[in-house]
């Protein structure tokens, strides 16, 4: 069928609304790519657009020798490598059981866990509680409370319980005991919604910022998030305090040096990203079914 | 006779007690698993709800939560007397209901176009860029927020100055703070929030379609009487979800976004709860604050489920 007039206009009309949608998203991180690696003069005067003024990369030179940055990248590793492991276990110990039609109070446990979904402690019970388990200044503070999200479970259960049961069937047939059900049957087929789950959990991990704020008191403990966000805010207090005057640009942390310590948070992200897309889209689609 | 009904009575509960026997072995292995996931559930997410009971104490490090002295409703009444906490509740009420209200229809815009973009490359390339935002944190977006409004040195800035002259201090005017506020919140999520909508749409019926356009439908017309009828569902439960939200800003977008110049509109309850309540050490009123931010969310999610149901869609 030919288009009429109409809808070709309506096509022309989409196709240039979605490449705005699509550069919007896209462009502020290249302005501030070419921010960082722009020299300071042009950077002072604003006049960087989307391609780097002068190229330097003094920005991460100073970055990465006058900040500590590079330790903060090293515990953000850390963290997002051990929190993921963690709470992918946790998840499937939560999610396997409550999907066996025969476990105990099974309707029970996930109408529990459902709940904290819509009704929690908040801040500051859950602070005194962490405290009262001495987690205060460790990353206990950062996997613990967080070792399973009540959806990514939900996520999971939903994507176990659409699992053929004639294949389970079999395998008990065979003599396969709970275990093995699990480990060669179960979780092998179930990669792509775990792939998802990893990825969400490791987005997370990367980017707590709250509960490294509030748990984590050691500055040498500290991950990027709140390291990027101390050098992005030590501009605005001063900002606030004295308006703008020339002699206090020199306290704050340099616009290039800021922007060079966002890219740095961003980039890893970026690489796994068009990886995992396919994923974490089908991850999002089985709980939207549900939902 | 007789005989013959007892030893069917008797080999049926033989049978329900091998299969009650078959159950339990079938369910150690999966109490094994689910144990620790029980022991988590209750330290970390019944337990705080335990603790809220310091709302009605008066909470001191040394006495501990269970140890302080009961004050009955003091602290809500000092909450709900205090200008300053009413102004913080209003502010929160007032920015969540701005996002939602200005937020929601972006992403359903957003899948709808997507959905009538036939270039599938094109379409790709543009999802693959509006999911980005999604994956980053508030931190990174309220830094690249200060970096493009920066007063001297932002890059908007700069194009005002050449039009006007003067810099305009955005972020730290109230209203096009606000303005900043709900934008950066669109921008982050409404690619992601779209998924959701785009799943929707690839159930509905594409003869509905071909019909409509015979019937002479336009594009236009189309999308109002096939595709929005199509997601209706998926609209309400995503707004019901909203709106379970509402008493809640996001902690980290306040907090990146916010300076002391605008705190008459931006400061809300959890950056409250954070500044006042654990850096100021007033535990007992700031968890009377969150238990009431806690408690108006939870009768907001169960009526708009409940009203949901009226329409025939609801959540459980």
């Amino acid at each position: 069928m030919k288009d009429t007039w109409g809808e070709k206009i309506f096509y022309r009309f989409n196709y240039v609304l979605l490449a705005l949608a699509g550069l919007a998203c896209l462009l502020p991180i290249v302005h501030v790519a070419s921010v960082s690696l722009s020299e300071p003069h042009a950077v002072m005067s604003g006049s960087v657009a989307l391609w780097p003024v002068g190229w330097s990369v003094e920005s991460y030179a100073t970055l990465i020798e006058g900040t500590n940055i590079v330790r903060a990248f090293k515990n953000n590793v850390v963290i997002t490598l051990v929190g993921v492991v963690l709470s992918m276990i946790a998840t499937i110990m939560a999610a396997y059981p409550l999907s066996r039609s025969y476990f105990y109070w099974r309707r029970r446990f996930t109408l529990a866990i459902v709940f904290t979904m819509l009704f929690g402690g908040g801040l500051i019970p859950t602070y005194l509680i962490i405290k009262s388990l001495g987690l205060i200044d460790s990353y206990g503070a950062l996997w613990l409370p967080g070792l399973v999200s009540a959806f990514n479970m939900l996520v999971l259960k939903t994507y176990f319980e659409g699992l053929p049961v004639e294949m389970e069937e079999a395998a008990r047939m065979d003599g396969c005991s709970e275990w093995r059900l699990i480990a060669q049957i179960v979780l092998p087929l179930s990669m792509p919604v775990l792939a998802a789950l990893t990825l969400f959990y490791a987005v997370g991990y990367w980017n707590a910022f709250m509960s490294v704020l509030i748990y984590i008191n050691s500055p040498e403990k500290h991950n990027m998030a709140v390291l990027v966000q101390q050098m992005v805010q030590s501009q605005s207090l001063l900002q606030e305090i004295n308006g703008i005057q020339q002699e206090d640009i020199k306290q704050m942390t340099p616009e290039g040096v800021k922007t060079a310590g966002i890219l740095v948070m961003i980039v890893p992200m970026m690489i796994v990203y068009p990886f995992l897309q396919k994923y974490f889209v089908k991850g999002v689609m089985i709980g939207a079914v549900k939902g | 006779m007789h005989s013959a009904y007892a030893q069917d009575a008797a080999a049926l509960t033989h049978g329900n007690a091998n299969r009650r026997r078959k159950r339990w072995k079938q369910n150690i292995p999966l109490l094994i698993l689910f144990a620790p996931i029980v022991a988590f559930f209750i330290i970390f997410k019944y337990a705080p709800m335990a603790g809220l009971v310091i709302a009605f104490k008066n909470y001191t490090f040394s006495e501990g939560i269970w140890g302080s002295d009961w004050v009955g409703l003091k602290n809500f009444r000092q909450l709900f007397t205090n200008p300053q906490s009413i102004t913080i509740i209003r502010n929160t009420l007032f920015l969540s209901c701005l996002n939602i209200v200005v937020g929601f229809p972006f992403p359903i815009a957003l899948a709808i176009m997507l959905n009538e973009a036939r270039k599938q490359w094109f379409k790709r390339i543009v999802q693959t860029l509006v999911y980005l935002p999604h994956f980053l944190s508030w931190v990174i977006v309220g830094g690249l927020v200060v970096t493009i409004f920066a007063q001297e040195t932002g890059f908007v800035n700069h194009l005002v100055k050449m039009w006007t002259g003067e810099p305009y201090p955005f972020l730290y005017k109230d209203g096009s703070w606000i303005a900043i506020f709900v934008g950066s919140g669109i921008w982050k999520g409404a690619g992601w929030g779209a998924i959701i909508y785009l799943a929707a749409l690839t159930s509905i019926d594409q003869h509905l379609y071909e019909a409509a356009s015979m019937d002479g439908a336009g594009k236009w017309r189309q999308i109002w009487h096939v595709t929005l009828p199509g997601i209706s569902s998926t609209i309400v439960v995503m707004f019901i979800l909203n709106l379970g939200n509402v008493m809640e800003v996001g902690f980290d977008q306040v907090f990146m976004l916010q300076n002391s110049v605008v705190s008459g509109v931006s400061e809300v309850i959890s950056t409250y709860i954070y500044r006042v309540g654990l850096q100021g050490a007033q535990f007992s009123l700031t968890t009377a604050m969150g238990l009431f931010e806690s408690v108006i969310g939870l009768i907001l999610v169960l009526t708009a489920n409940r009203i949901a149901r009226r329409f025939g869609q609801s959540l459980w």
